[in-house]
């Protein structure tokens, strides 16, 4: 709990609270100001829009720590605000809501528009309405209704509240030698593997790959590495198993770090291997004990000899994302890494398989960054490029 | 939707902050104006067991125009830049980048530092400050460094900067008379995170003519000598290499490659559009 200090619709408030209790949710549960919204609670939708400092803020991606000292005016604290009050009777009016769920952040948006642009027109209010979504209106009546409060005050100043940094922000007291206090390491709890449906279960993959190489040797020997799990799984980068596989079924984890999002996935897989047609399919399924994404793969590699002593490998890859990964809607991030990993095992596979497995030393299983690694590959070849061409 | 537990922190000066990360020991997470971070906290996504809150250190909020850059301090938000709250007139892109960022609720917290540090392959600042020749100073318990843009972000969400370091001061070149610059972002919706961005900065005085393609997967291309890309009058674009150069940062989909190649003619077409003045 962390001690905090704020002004709300200019009353001192005084209170203990989390540091991960976001503004919108001390104003709705601690204060009962509940005319804030939430529906998103990532920033895009607009809904929690407060002012802190005179200017419009989400309070959903705010922490109420962040506001230490700061001056919150919520919806319900514009009583005597003479802008708030002509634009209530224009929404009114031009019929600028319907259901309201939109209305509070709405309404602090569009007082922000029509003070720090007095010029505007219809045009500058949709874009600047753009981070505002309303699921009823169409926009149109609240377009007007904005428009109709600028004409109304044409040839006024702009007026734009706000400082140097962001708002809300206020010094810090010295901390100097004093240990900061943490919070204790959370403990991925574990996902119970191998007992729900394994592979994707006919639903649409949201992301595939493919990729094949080739290697210099023989397809019955590889055919026959490909068969020894514990041996592949190490090629697999950030991977490990939990337990011996037994008859085609694995357990194991997988954790993957991009910058600061960690993933530590626990899940199962089966492997299906036809001989005759030198293919194997890998279904598996796993959960990230971290954020509570989960994810259903197939795997499939299908071997051609390409010569006595060459074999070409065809993987393909696809995957259902869902949960938080997913919701986080940077797919494209996503499927980049899926390549890169993809790729990264296809490297390993192929020493593993042209020179003996490798130590332990050049595979490490549980730090991982491959799209650092692979971007610095690529930003080389770039620059030997770039040299050529000059 | 909730953030898991963590710590916090509000030092009063980047050394105290800097002390904080060291402490944390890999738990520590930085914070400025929080406007990326604060979706993943909330997604679970990020789960630091500490929070340092910078936004407040006054030495970060600091601008300074020198005869040949200006210094902006790593605190300054977006909707500083794009209300001229601090004078950055001598690089004219800069208004114009932060006032296309997200949204004004965003831009009113959203920090120039926090984006850069952050590394989102599609963010605004990520995808100007190479094409600028701009360095970041970065202070750390171990003293001070200056790191080129270009040198600074190695992949998405990666940089060079040490867990214990933070971003003090971005320094901007000041281009000379003759510069010229295109500048040209390609998203679904306003406010949304760009499909491509493209940035053309022709500044003979200087012997700069600079090209950068962002909005990859990764950290933007930037090439030095864009005649060889666009030719040297930037209107002769040589589509087949700038198609090959998409491939192999990763952008493999048609339509994609299509999107970053529109970008960057849009740009060069910018940049070149006006005579340059003898
Ligand atoms: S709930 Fe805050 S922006 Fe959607
Ligand atoms: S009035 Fe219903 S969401 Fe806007």
């Amino acid at each position: 709990m962390t001690d905090i200090r704020l002004s709300v619709n200019g009353r001192p408030i005084a209170g203990a609270c989390e540091p991960r209790t976001h503004l919108a949710d001390f104003l709705r549960d601690r204060l009962d100001l509940t005319g804030t919204h939430l529906r998103c609670e990532q920033g895009v939708c607009g809904a929690c829009t407060v002012l802190i400092d005179g200017a419009p803020a989400r309070s959903c991606i705010n922490y109420a720590v962040n506001c230490q000292g700061a001056e919150v005016t919520t919806i319900e604290g514009f009583g005597g605000d003479e802008v708030m009050s002509r634009l209530r009777t224009a929404f009114h009016e031009e019929h600028a809501l319907q259901c309201g769920f939109c209305t509070p952040g709405m309404l602090v948006t569009a007082r922000d528009i029509v003070l720090r642009l007095p010029e505007a027109d219809a045009a500058q209010v949709r874009t600047e309405l753009s981070g505002n979504l309303c699921r009823c209106t169409g926009y149109a009546g609240i377009v007007r209704a904005i428009c109709r409060v600028l004409d109304e005050r044409r040839g006024a100043a702009p007026v734009s509240a706000g400082r140097l940094g962001p708002v809300g922000a206020r010094p810090g007291a010295s901390v100097a030698g004093a240990r900061p206090a943490m919070t204790e390491a959370g403990t991925a709890p574990a996902a119970a593997p191998g007992t729900g449906e394994l592979g994707l279960g006919g639903r649409k993959p949201n992301l595939e790959t493919a990729l094949s190489f080739t290697v210099r040797r023989p397809i019955d020997e590889v055919w026959a590495v490909l068969g020894d799990i514990p041996r592949v799984a190490r090629c697999m980068p950030g991977a490990s198993l939990s337990a011996p596989p037994s008859d085609g079924h694995v357990e194991g984890r997988m954790s993957v770090k991009v910058g600061p999002i960690a993933t530590n996935f626990a899940g199962a897989a089966r492997i299906v291997r036809e001989e005759a047609e030198r293919r194997g399919t890998l279904y598996g399924a796993g959960r990230d004990g971290l954020s509570g994404s989960s994810a259903r793969a197939e795997v499939t590699y299908a071997l051609a000899p390409t010569g006595p002593d060459a074999t070409r490998i065809d993987i393909t890859l696809k995957t259902v994302l869902a949960g938080p990964l997913a919701q986080f809607g940077r797919s494209g991030i996503v499927k980049e890494l899926m390549a890169r990993l993809a790729e990264q095992f296809a490297r390993r596979l192929e020493q593993t398989l042209e020179h003996g497995a490798p130590d332990d030393e050049a595979m490490p299983e549980t730090s991982l960054r491959p799209l650092a690694l692979i971007a610095g590959l690529i930003a080389d070849k770039f620059r030997s490029l770039f040299r050529r061409a000059r | 939707m909730k953030p898991a537990p963590f710590d916090y922190t509000r030092p009063a000066s980047v050394s105290e902050a800097a002390a904080a990360l060291a402490a944390g020991e890999g738990g520590a997470k930085l914070i400025a104006g929080g406007q990326s971070l604060g979706p993943m906290l909330n997604l679970r996504l990020v789960q630091p067991r500490l929070l340092v809150d910078v936004a407040g250190i006054e030495a970060l909020h600091a601008f300074e125009e020198t005869a040949d850059a200006l210094r902006i301090g790593a605190g300054i938000t977006a909707a500083n830049i794009e209300d001229q709250r601090i004078d950055t007139g001598a690089v004219p892109l800069l208004q114009r980048v932060a006032a296309g960022i997200a949204y004004r609720a965003v831009r009113n917290r959203g920090t120039i530092g926090g984006s850069l540090c952050h590394a989102d392959p599609a963010a605004d600042w990520v995808n100007l400050m190479p094409a600028l020749g701009v360095r970041y100073e970065l202070v750390g318990p171990s003293g001070r460094r200056t790191v080129a843009a270009a040198d600074f972000m190695t992949a998405a969400f990666e940089t060079v900067l040490a867990p214990d370091e933070v971003l003090e001061t971005v320094v901007i070149p000041k281009p000379s008379a003759g510069a010229r610059f295109g500048h040209v972002k390609i998203a679904r919706k306003t406010g949304k995170f760009a499909m491509a961005i493209a940035v053309v900065v022709s500044d003979p005085g200087r012997g700069v003519f600079r090209a950068l393609i962002g909005a990859t997967h990764g950290r933007p291309l930037v090439v030095e000598e864009a005649a060889s890309l666009l030719g040297s009058d930037g209107n002769t674009p040589d589509t087949a290499r700038i198609g090959a150069l998409l491939v192999e940062a990763g952008i493999t989909e048609p339509a994609a490659r299509q999107l970053h190649l529109t970008a960057l003619r849009r740009a060069a077409a910018e940049a070149f559009s006006k005579a340059l003045p003898s």
